[in-house]
């Protein structure tokens, strides 16, 4: 070193420098392990997977915001309703069926959206912008809710079945949702990932994440700390209002509980499940919530309380979720 | 005029009960700085036990009139569960906060299923208190005399906190505890007995709450998680950590939705929420909020 | 980095006739100075002088009550802190203040990557971008954190943690560097070394003052051209260092009693 004596004696810790598990490349992994499901898993497993790459896509975005930007939003299940309601309005009272129509509007939608509330949010942090997302959250839910002529109030809107690239597809719904639409979305889901990776590794991904370890600081070595978190929330948004217009459409319906703040406590919950703290994690945390749930409803009615009980475990003992603390297991022993 | 009256004291007594449960979310943020979701639980679990608490009240041939100590005494017991809970949370005191918030929306959801499990899926109610006390003219409209004693209740509870934490010797370590945890320790507070003290008063303030509103409604699983949005409310516009905002929050909640179901019923809690979101423009920081950064 | 006599040229940036109060309380009153280009200039004076507020004036993050702050003849009142950067003034903190979880390398580039506008296209790739690398590599030599670029800041030396705090703020290519105490909480023997590395850098970066608001009389000695002493608010003193280690009024007033110790290392 050319440099002073300076000492590096205390507390300094020379890090290893290990390479992390791509968080890219786990994702997309996954991606392609799902695009092979069809050829052995049965149909019920398959109608699974539609919601977790609805919820896939809605988690990356998400993440941008809570694990990247260090922002805890607990009404982001309303940008799932602004697309679930988005693809309701167009198909059963426009009679627009083009999906990519249903995604492009969908994604505008809760841009536009975001873009009003998050600049009304995101000049606070911590506990004050969740409680104020949740506000919000429940806005746009109880105006989903009472305004029975436009919405449908507590009985949703019906979501028709969308044309894929123009195309019609004829056959039984479930064989329409395991199909093309399954490999539409999959394939739509590996695009948002890429996406947003490069996002995430761009500049503007790091200033997000120096806003999220000190934002005075960061104010100070020109980050617009304003935009940036807009910027995040937006694009979160937009993720979401995608995820929201595959979860109706597998559904076939746009319900008010989509919007609800349980929902977004939900989301939240998949985030922590999987390890906000890397990039794939709150994907795998959606996967890993909608088998879970799957699997605990079908054993007892008493589900809510095993899905809590997990989810008190797991913040008391495992904090850094499933991909945190399985990245931890792997730089113990491959570390050594 | 007699409307005007009868939307006051309708939301009077909403705003009353709404007070209690905000009370204790500000009690609990102020100290621990836990944004306690399950605040909606405690009030919905005593609900619950309040119905449970005066069924055997009828079995055992009390006096109707004892009804209403009896959902107190009730609110107040089950209050007690603050204290379990609390040992679990202070595991995480030290973590970020949005685990705090997580851990009580798992709590929240448990709590779901417990009562589904003990009371059932479908709503309890509960009319023998109401008709107990009966009715009382008030500037020419009929209310029910319970609403009245709620009222007073919550505001002698009120009176009873503010004398608690300004005047007595432990309200004023809770407040010191509340203001710096570290420095308390330091001066020889034994903290984590302040925490649990808090907490289960925070706990207490939800139940009993709960267990005084169930006469006039209804005990139904939904009641939680509807409760918290209700109650995030009243902090929001009163200012997270105050007490006053918790009082002024609750009457501006309280009365605001008791006038838009008179006028127009589909404003209900959208009112609400848009005066949330107004005082958030105006007074980002709440009517009696501290700014912060 | 030599001071450029003051007289015919126009000040870097000034103070004119400050005064801040905040509620009742005068933190500065009518307070005047002046930075030129090639100057460091130390801010001293007793705990409560009003040092911190003025170094939050002049960098805009606080506006005055009266009085105008400039800097190179513009206005900079209450620009706050991204103004500030753009505009080629930065600060470094007398806590600590850095992003924890970040990489050195990762630290230095949030600022390279606001100086150079990376920022508006988000997919556009920080690792591949040549240039920007580049910068941070030349800002981390000056520093001397070359070969710590890819530790984590949490997991650095108290010392290596102000120097990058400090580098953070070079990274911003700035005319003027204000440091708020920036040795604090560090080893005596540290100081010396980062006060070295700071003056150095500086001087390579081109960067064209330094202001500093500094308790340890010895640093203060030894590196400013001028010192600029604040009593309850007010400028009591605005000298060469010389001319005020030689009054020893000037040194009670400032610090009490010099320490003896202290005095007569150099």
């Amino acid at each position: 070193m050319s440099t002073p004596a300076i000492d590096v004696g205390w507390g300094a810790v020379v890090q290893r420098v290990t390479p992390r598990l791509n968080g890219l490349w786990v994702l997309l992994g996954l991606i392609a392990v799902m695009a092979l499901l069809p050829c052995i898993a049965s149909p019920y497993a398959l109608m699974l997977m539609l919601p977790f790459i609805g919820y896939g896509i809605t988690l990356l975005g998400f993440n941008l915001l809570f694990g990247t930007t260090g922002l805890l939003s607990f009404g982001h299940a309303l940008f799932l309703g602004v697309g679930a309601y988005t693809a309701a309005a167009l198909t059963s009272k426009f009679g627009i069926l083009s999906f990519e129509l249903l995604l492009i509007t969908a994604a505008l939608a809760s841009g536009l959206i975001s873009l009003v509330i998050g600049a009304l949010c995101v000049r606070y942090t911590r506990i004050f912008f969740g409680m104020l997302t949740l506000a919000f959250g429940m806005l746009f839910h109880s105006f989903l809710f009472k305004f029975y002529s436009v919405t449908g109030g507590d009985q949703g809107m019906r979501v028709l079945r969308p044309l894929l690239l123009g195309m019609e597809w004829r056959g039984g719904k479930t064989a329409f949702l395991t199909g093309p639409f399954y490999y539409y979305t999959l394939l739509l889901f590996a695009l948002l990932g890429l996406a947003m990776w490069r996002i995430t590794q761009s500049p503007f991904g790091l200033h997000l994440r120096a806003i999220r370890e000190n934002a005075n600081k960061a104010a100070y070595v020109g980050v617009q700390i304003f935009r940036m978190r807009l910027a995040a929330f937006v694009i979160s948004a937009i993720y979401g209002g995608i995820g929201g217009t595959i979860l109706a459409v597998t559904t076939g319906l746009a319900d008010p509980e989509l919007a609800y703040w349980t929902h977004s406590g939900n989301l939240v919950f998949m985030a922590v499940l999987g390890g906000s703290g890397t990039f794939a994690g709150p994907a795998i945390g959606a996967l890993v919530f909608v088998l879970l749930q799957d699997f605990v409803m079908s054993v007892t009615q008493y589900w809510r309380f095993v899905m809590g009980a997990v989810l008190v475990l797991l913040v008391v003992f495992m904090p850094q979720g499933l991909s945190g603390t399985i990245e931890a297991l792997v730089r113990r022993n491959g570390g050594r | 005029m007699t409307e005007l009256i009868d939307v006051f004291l309708g939301g009077t007594f909403h705003a009353a009960v709404l007070f209690l449960v905000a009370a204790g979310l500000q009690l609990v943020f102020g100290v621990q700085k836990i944004v306690n979701l399950a605040c909606g639980s405690f009030y919905a679990l005593g609900a619950y036990f309040g119905i449970t608490a005066v069924g055997l009240a009828i079995k055992f041939g009390m006096p109707p009139v004892l009804f209403f100590p009896v959902l107190i005494v009730a609110g107040l017991a089950i209050g007690l569960v603050g204290l379990p809970i609390e040992r679990v949370l202070r595991t995480i005191y030290r973590r970020d906060e949005s685990y705090q918030l997580l851990i009580t929306f798992g709590f929240l959801l448990m709590f779901q299923d417990v009562f589904r499990f003990l009371w059932g899926a479908t709503p309890r109610t509960m009319d023998d208190v109401y008709l107990a006390y009966g009715t009382a003219n008030v500037l020419g409209v009929r209310v029910p005399t319970y609403n009245l004693l709620v009222i007073a209740a919550s505001l002698g509870i009120a009176v009873g906190l503010g004398f608690f934490l300004e005047r007595t010797r432990i309200g004023r370590i809770v407040r010191a505890t509340a203001e710096n945890r570290d420095m308390a320790e330091g001066l020889g507070v034994n903290a984590s007995k302040i925490f649990a003290l808090v907490f289960t008063v925070g706990c207490m303030l939800g139940t009993v709450g709960g267990a005084l509103v169930v006469p006039s409604g209804a005990a139904s699983l939904d009641m939680a998680v509807e409760l918290v949005v209700e109650s995030f409310a009243v902090v929001v516009i009163g200012g997270l950590g105050s007490m006053r905002g918790a009082l002024v929050g609750a009457l501006v909640v309280g009365l605001m939705r008791a006038a838009a179901i008179s006028l127009v019923p589909e404003l209900e809690m959208l009112s609400v929420y848009l005066v949330v979101v107004i005082v958030l423009i105006v007074r980002p920081a709440g009517l009696f909020g501290k700014a912060t950064a | 980095m030599q001071p450029t006599p003051a007289a015919d040229n126009d000040p870097l940036f000034e103070a004119i006739n400050v005064s801040k109060s905040f509620g009742v309380f005068k933190a500065l009153r009518d307070v005047s100075f002046r930075v030129d280009d090639g100057e460091f200039v130390s801010v001293v004076g007793p705990n409560g002088a009003g040092k911190t507020t003025l170094v939050n004036v002049v960098s805009g993050l606080l506006r005055p009550t009266i009085g105008e702050v400039r800097f190179m003849g513009r206005d900079i009142a209450g620009i706050g802190p991204v103004e500030l950067a753009r505009l080629g003034m930065s600060r470094a903190f007398q806590l600590v203040n850095i992003f924890p979880a970040l990489t050195v390398r990762e630290t230095l580039a949030v600022a390279v990557a606001s100086r150079l506008r990376r920022i508006g296209n988000p997919f556009r790739s920080l690792r591949r971008d040549d240039v920007l690398q580049a910068d941070v590599e030349r800002v981390a030599e000056v520093l001397g954190l070359r070969a710590r670029l890819d530790a984590v800041a949490s997991a650095l030396s108290q010392g290596e943690k102000k120097l990058l705090d400090i580098a953070s703020a070079f990274a911003l290519n700035p005319s003027v560097i204000l440091l708020d105490e920036p040795t604090s909480g560090v080893s005596s023997g540290d100081k010396h070394a980062i006060m070295e590395v700071l003056v150095t850098a500086a001087r390579a970066a081109g960067v064209r003052a330094i202001v500093q608001v500094e308790h340890d009389m010895d640093l203060v000695e030894r590196y400013s051209h001028r010192i600029v002493a604040l009593q309850e608010g007010t400028v009591l003193a605005d000298m060469v260092p010389a001319a005020f280690f030689r009054d020893p009024a000037m040194i009670s007033a400032v610090i009490g009693t010099r320490p003896k110790t202290l005095g007569g290392m150099h």
